[in-house]
């Protein structure tokens, strides 16, 4: 319950903030739609070359741009601000009092910033994932559906532990301040089916910098590629790398504390 | 003239030299989308034995060249000039009696370029004996053909983004810009695929803008793929939009620096 009303004031507070930037928004937004008819056409320009890419038609590429338009929507409405919150936090020593206050401090690093406008971006997201699988002509299970949903979540999830990690590192190295982005940069290779990628790349996207798990994992599961064995596995696989990335986080902030005395 | 270049050269060195775990990472942002590009165009060229005429060896050569040229053309100017005009410590540059894009920024940029390029170098090696691609219509003769226009190239999209930063002394929004000049560089730069796979109207616009010039042009010229007359007509393209851009960007400098010392004031 406290946590709910906690969330709330959040959201209110950073609306109220983000209410100042609405014509950045509208810029923004703008830009991204451009972008958006950059990469159709890039994607358009490799189809007119190839009937499949990676074992993958045209369809289910869109709808893999959409699956990763979703997961960029989560991290720059929350991933990315907060990342900036807590490197300056950290630089000036605010994070003190931010320790200091009777909640999760897990809870504070992971929400005090939102971005509410990023949330467009969803809409955007959703028809590319409904125009792609049309265009595939597949036909989509209530099952595969679910699995569909919950693998994007539980792809998030599995991200944002490796971000957890990653800044959590700030506490161990105080000079890292480039701590995100090994995780920003490799990004983009969710645009296209892990499948297509040399073994080495294939290895680091699916274990290392598990982006392929949060794109092309949940459209296979679109697909019907998997079965419930995988999908449990995969689920399984999240919560654990949540609760190792919280321990690490609670180490790095003993640590914290530490060093500052 | 010279010796301030030199200095301004030491003292960049030495304070870039402080970042260079950050190096890495920035040489990380610039790999990824090559490598990626990389995959796709082989992995649809295995499939079918070409496309268009392209092996999967024709794209690797592409891509690994252009990583390098690449490093050469590139800049980096608005990373760190438009803070300058925005926090007003631009201030104390412009009673020097030199210019401070020109020189300093010039400088900065060319610092940063040495020392990523000890990054890049052994990062380049792994990636060919991971692609082992192979590299045989790249010639001598070639590389001496293509050195003019990769300063060529460097000057020209130093001077182009120059432009841009400009943009700052009358707008905050210089970010957004930047952002979307990268649809047309996208376009027709040549960074995504080789020209020729490129819509044909894409293919002819391109010749004449100046995007090419600074990654498909030298690439090219590197890899032996263009004819004596292409040759020409880029090389007389890197001569008229070197002027073009020249010029335009001492209006749009002269211009802003009034916008500026109005709001100092």
């Amino acid at each position: 319950m406290e946590t709910l009303k906690l969330i709330r004031s959040f959201i209110k507070v950073n609306v109220e903030m983000s209410l100042a930037y609405r014509s950045e928004a509208v810029i923004e937004f703008l830009l991204d739609i451009m972008w958006l008819g950059w990469e159709l056409l890039s994607l358009q320009i490799i189809f007119w070359n190839t009937q499949s890419l990676g074992g993958w038609n045209k369809g289910e590429l869109i709808a893999l741009m959409g699956v990763l338009t979703m997961v960029n929507t989560f991290m720059s409405a929350l991933i990315w601000p907060n990342t900036e919150f807590f490197n300056s936090a950290m630089h000036d020593g605010s994070l003190d009092y931010m320790l200091l206050q009777p909640v999760n401090s897990l809870f504070l690093v992971t929400f005090s910033r939102i971005s509410i406008w990023r949330i467009a971006d969803l809409i955007v997201a959703i028809i590319l994932i409904v125009t792609g699988v049309n265009l595939a002509g597949e036909i989509v299970t209530p099952y595969n559906m679910l699995t569909f949903l919950l693998l994007i979540i539980s792809g998030s999830v599995v991200l944002y532990s490796l971000w957890l990690v990653l800044i959590a590192f700030t506490f161990w190295f105080t000079k890292f301040d480039n701590n995100v982005t090994i995780l920003q940069a490799l990004t983009d290779t969710g645009r296209y089916p892990v499948t297509v990628y040399p073994w080495w790349l294939r290895i680091i996207v699916t274990f290392i910098v598990p982006i392929g798990l949060a794109t092309s994992i949940p459209v296979q599961a679109l697909r019907g590629d998997l079965n419930l064995q995988q999908v449990i596995i995969f689920l399984a696989v999240s919560i654990i790398t949540l609760l190792i990335s919280s321990q690490i986080w609670r180490l790095g902030i003993k640590r914290y504390s530490g060093a500052s005395s | 003239m010279l010796r301030i270049y030199q200095r301004m050269a030491q003292v960049n060195w030495a304070e870039q030299w402080q970042y260079r775990a950050n190096l890495f990472m920035y040489i990380l942002y610039g790999l990824v989308t090559p490598i990626v590009y990389i995959a796709v165009w082989t992995s649809i060229a295995n499939a079918q034995g070409s496309v268009s005429g392209l092996t999967a060896n024709d794209f690797i050569v592409y891509y690994m060249i252009m990583l390098l040229v690449d490093q050469v053309t590139g800049e980096t100017v608005i990373y760190n000039f438009v803070y300058k005009i925005q926090d007003g410590s631009l201030s104390s540059e412009v009673i020097l009696p030199v210019h401070p894009l020109l020189t300093r920024t010039l400088m900065n940029n060319l610092a940063f370029k040495v020392m990523t390029t000890f990054v890049l170098i052994p990062v380049w090696i792994l990636l060919s004996l991971l692609f082992q691609p192979t590299f045989a219509s790249v010639t001598l003769t070639n590389v001496l053909l293509a050195i003019p226009s990769l300063i060529f190239g460097f000057a020209i999209n130093f001077l182009l983004s120059s432009t841009i930063v400009c943009i700052a002394f009358w707008t905050t929004r210089v970010w957004a810009l930047y952002r979307l000049y990268g649809i047309p560089v996208a376009l027709f730069s040549g960074q995504f695929v080789p020209l020729q796979l490129m819509p044909k109207i894409i293919q002819t616009m391109s010749i004449y803008l100046p995007f090419q010039l600074f990654k498909y042009f030298p690439t090219q010229l590197i890899l032996g793929n263009l004819s004596t007359h292409d040759i020409i007509l880029g090389y007389s393209m890197d001569i008229v939009w070197l002027v073009v851009v020249y010029i335009v960007f001492r209006f749009a400098w002269r211009a802003g620096l009034k916008q500026y010392t109005a709001v100092g004031a």
